[in-house]
């Protein structure tokens, strides 16, 4: 058997909601255990108060990263068919500086508000709603948009056939800016604690 | 020594440094997307063969071509010369040999075809078992398509039936969008050499790809 399933066959699309439907619960599960759920734990991320969300995003960026390659390397995955989107430079980047700005401003992104409200919050509710008229806004906009959306399109591109190095080599280098990530994330969180005890006097 | 050490590092630091240990190692274990030597299942092989599924017929690509639809890849596996002299329209140029180095994606629908089925087959081997997908055989190849789609030959007799009037004038309309003509006399096919239609009339109107709905996925 060869990953990903469900591109080789393995299972048809009926099968594939129900896989769909125990994964998700199980993504939620942890985002909710990793503090994803709480307004206040993700936008501490913005004031470097508490970096617990940063801290587990990034080992969740490092372990998939370290596990695709060597599956892939091993011959148990196909990396060729796991999807990824095509770039389209200047629109993304427009679209995650506007993702960026909600995200501080609401406290969550699309996943964690739905994860906020199995649990209830009511900031989240909105949240959602707001993000559902949005999609509806930029649907409504869309044919005048179609041009700029499409633009600087660059297909299926990666890191590694984007700048001609080694799969390898890019790899370390996110390890890096993990630890080093890390490092700079304790320092931030001691920075800011003294700095707040201080203030309280 | 140094692994009692290790041991008694804090979880994180095991973890750090476990982390850059893989990276390292990473460096020197080449493209993963890249391998040469691959598994293969022959039972899911042989149970492909069983249906003849992974065949498709001229007169139904010929259908496809005219529709302008565009959801698969035709291949032309013979070599550049007899490519560049005639080719069915929207095929491309890949010999077996380059089959895998090329831009043929492993979940896309190919279709290929040559002289004869024996070199199509191959490549539908080697391409099947580096886990291509929808790797199909034009049955017949090239002299099929030849046969049935540019020069055909009409099955009228004496007295046509209506059905089979309607059913030439099909076979004409789509032998002549093709630039070939239907042969209305068996014997004189037989004889006469049939010159192969120039490609750039056919060609050109579709080569332009439409862009069909793409299959949007991710988060």
């Amino acid at each position: 058997m060869t990953a990903p399933f469900f591109k080789f066959g393995y299972f048809n699309d009926e099968v594939s909601l129900i896989v769909a439907f125990v994964i998700g619960i199980f993504f939620g599960l942890v985002l909710e255990k990793g503090g994803f759920g709480s307004a206040r734990m993700l936008a501490a991320q913005f004031y470097f108060t508490d970096m617990r969300v940063f801290k587990v995003m990034f080992s969740a960026i490092v372990t998939a990263m370290i596990g695709l390659f060597y599956f892939s390397w091993i011959g148990i995955l196909d990396l060729t068919l796991v999807y990824y989107g095509d770039t389209y430079l200047i629109p993304q980047l427009l679209g995650g500086l506007i993702l960026g700005f909600g995200f501080v401003i609401g406290g969550y992104c699309p996943g964690t508000s739905a994860v906020a409200i199995s649990t209830g919050r009511i900031d989240a509710i909105f949240y959602a709603l707001g993000g559902m008229f949005g999609i509806f806004v930029f649907g409504e906009m869309f044919p005048y948009i179609t041009d700029f959306f499409y633009s600087t399109a660059m297909g299926r591109l990666n890191l590694p056939t984007f700048l001609g190095i080694n799969y390898g080599f890019i790899m370390l280098v996110v390890i890096f800016m993990a630890i080093g990530g890390f490092t700079a994330a304790e320092w931030a969180e001691k920075y800011m604690a003294g700095k707040q005890s201080k203030s309280r006097g | 020594m140094i692994l009692k050490s290790f041991a008694e590092l804090p979880a994180r630091k095991r973890l750090g440094i476990i982390a850059v240990l893989l990276g390292v190692i990473s460096i020197f274990a080449g493209d993963p997307t890249n391998n040469a030597s691959t598994m293969v299942n022959i039972k899911e092989i042989s149970l492909l063969t069983k249906d003849n599924i992974s065949s498709i017929q001229v007169d139904n690509l010929a259908d496809w071509i005219i529709k302008g639809r565009y959801d698969y890849r035709l291949v032309d596996l013979r070599n550049e010369e007899k490519f560049l002299k005639y080719r069915i329209p929207s095929a491309e140029n890949i010999p077996v040999n380059q089959l895998l180095e090329s831009d043929l994606a492993k979940n896309e629908k190919i279709i290929l075809y040559s002289d004869n089925d024996i070199e199509s087959s191959q490549a539908w081997f080697i391409l099947t078992s580096n886990k291509y997908k929808g790797v199909n055989v034009l049955q017949g190849g090239i002299e099929n398509w030849k046969q049935k789609i540019l020069f055909p030959v009409c099955v009228c007799g004496e007295n046509p039936t209506p059905e089979q009037l309607h059913k030439h004038d099909k076979v004409a309309e789509i032998s002549k969008f093709f630039g070939g003509k239907i042969q209305t006399d068996k014997i004189a096919t037989s004889s006469k050499k049939l010159e192969m239609p120039e490609i750039a009339l056919p060609a050109t109107i579709n080569l332009k790809k439409t862009s069909g709905k793409k299959k949007r996925e991710g988060c």
